[in-house]
């Protein structure tokens, strides 16, 4: 079953607002996150951002891609493994 | 008008921040973070990367100093200590948080496009307005807490010569280690024109050394957001800041000897040396950050946050602005100048930022972005890994 994706816009929020949000929502969508329904989109403009939240969210266990769009990033935060 | 050789000093200034700006985009090399991530997250590659420069710096002024290049040493506007310089560092420390950048971080940051920032630059200038108003008997309690042997450097505390060998040991000593730190890292990055802190540490250091060969001082900007605070006041109430002692003092007054000239200057709302150095260094870092971005294709007008965020830089930025004037200085200005060279009024603001980097951070978490995790440390959950799935 394809996941559904929860898009996170957190662009434009002070420092370090990105990370702590991120973590909160991956807090809150742990058990959706780690059986592989949900996926959490996180768009930032946080260039430190494209750093900490990989660094912190890899350490809990779930894979992280980081891609470039437009003047933003977008930051995937989905369940490790297949 | 401005004399010529005033005119290339400050040409010189802007070109010395544009460079501080665009380096300091380029990483994220924010000072706030380096201590904010630190007790947030426990995330120590930014304080690490801090720590490289102090050395950085102590081995180039060291240089700088063994050469003959320092025309004044220890540099202008470093006082004798005073235990208000500490309360002044634990107001700043604070405020850096609070404002999501230090009086740097937020040019570079609004540089690209941050409202935010925009904000926290509005109340650095605001707070040193009020410091002005209070500049008197804060003048009287500082004298108060003058230490007993007004030695503006530990070396010159206990006679001993400036220790240019010895402090140029120890940054090479630091430089060998981070160059081993750096070997173990060196994860790619997926964010454009990336520039590592160790590489963005390197180029603050050749800005620190070059602007204490053109201007016999390494970077500092604080006093220029005074005289901001001082040209506003004159524009909305004439008469009231000419009236003030704060901003009828003078406190730059420096033979610069590469361009025989001398620079005078002071808070007040006219044009002299501080807005001849200064001024060009606070345009240069926006700038900088403006430049970059733009090359990036990542300038955005940014505005999107959340209304307490909005009173956290405005608060956070006056608190900065307060604290610098308190102690007469900022972080760039002691953490990059003072530091290296052990300056006594820079160790103690150093021991007074830190735990006021700490409250602030507690603040941040408690009442500007609450409830990130509920039940738990941050750091605790960012350190122990999630087993699942």
């Amino acid at each position: 079953m394809k996941p559904t994706v929860r898009d996170l816009d957190i662009r434009g929020q002070i420092c370090p607002s990105t990370l702590l949000t991120t973590l909160r929502e991956v807090n809150t969508l742990r058990e959706a996150l780690r059986s592989g329904a949900v996926e959490l989109l996180v768009l930032t403009d946080s260039r430190d951002a494209t750093h900490t939240i990989p660094g912190a969210v890899s350490s809990m266990g779930y894979r992280v891609e980081v891609e470039p769009r437009d003047a933003h990033y977008a930051i995937t935060v989905r369940r490790r493994g297949p | 008008m401005i004399p010529p050789t005033e005119m290339a000093i400050s040409f010189s200034c802007l070109t010395l921040g544009a460079a501080a700006g665009f380096a300091m985009h380029r990483s994220d090399f924010c000072l706030a973070g380096a201590f904010r991530d630190w007790f947030l997250f426990r995330r120590t590659d930014l304080l690490r990367a801090l720590g490289f420069l102090v050395a950085l710096n102590a081995a180039a002024f060291a240089a700088l100093g063994a050469l003959g290049a320092l025309p004044v040493f220890p540099f202008p506007l470093l006082g004798p200590p005073t235990l208000a310089t500490a309360a002044g560092g634990f107001l700043f420390g604070i405020g850096m948080v609070l404002a999501g950048g230090c009086v740097v971080g937020v040019l570079y940051k609004m540089g690209a496009g941050s409202v935010l920032a925009a904000v926290g630059l509005g109340g650095i200038v605001a707070g040193s307005a009020v410091y002005a108003e209070i500049h008197v008997p804060w003048r009287s309690l500082a004298a108060a807490g003058a230490l007993p042997r007004p030695a503006v450097t530990l070396p010159g505390l206990f006679g001993a010569s400036p220790l240019w060998v010895g402090v140029a040991a120890l940054g090479a000593l630091a430089a060998a280690l981070w160059r081993r730190e750096a070997a173990r890292r060196g994860t790619p990055s997926a964010v454009r024109g990336y520039l590592t802190p160790a590489r963005a540490a390197l180029a603050l250091c050749a800005v620190s050394a070059a602007s204490c060969v053109l201007a016999s001082m390494p970077l500092g900007i604080t006093t220029f957001y005074a005289k901001l605070a001082a040209w506003g006041e004159e524009a909305l109430w004439p008469g009231r800041a000419g009236g003030l002692a704060y901003f009828s003092a003078v406190p730059l007054d420096v033979y610069l000897p590469l361009w025989d000239t001398a620079l005078r200057g002071g808070p007040g709302p006219t044009w002299d040396g501080i807005a001849a150095v200064q001024g060009p260094v606070v345009v240069g870092i926006a700038l900088g950050g403006f430049a970059s971005a733009v090359r990036l294709r990542e300038f955005r007008l940014r505005a999107g946050a959340p209304l307490r965020q909005y009173g956290s830089a405005l608060l956070g930025g006056m608190l900065l602005g307060l604290g610098s004037r308190f102690a007469s200085g900022c972080n760039v200005w002691h953490l990059l100048g003072g530091l290296p060279i052990l300056a006594t009024q820079s160790l103690l603001f150093a021991a007074g930022m830190v735990p006021g980097a700490w409250a602030g951070s507690r603040l941040l978490a408690r009442f500007v972005i609450p409830a990130a995790v509920s039940g738990g440390a941050l750091s605790t959950l960012v350190a122990a890994p999630d087993r699942s799935p």
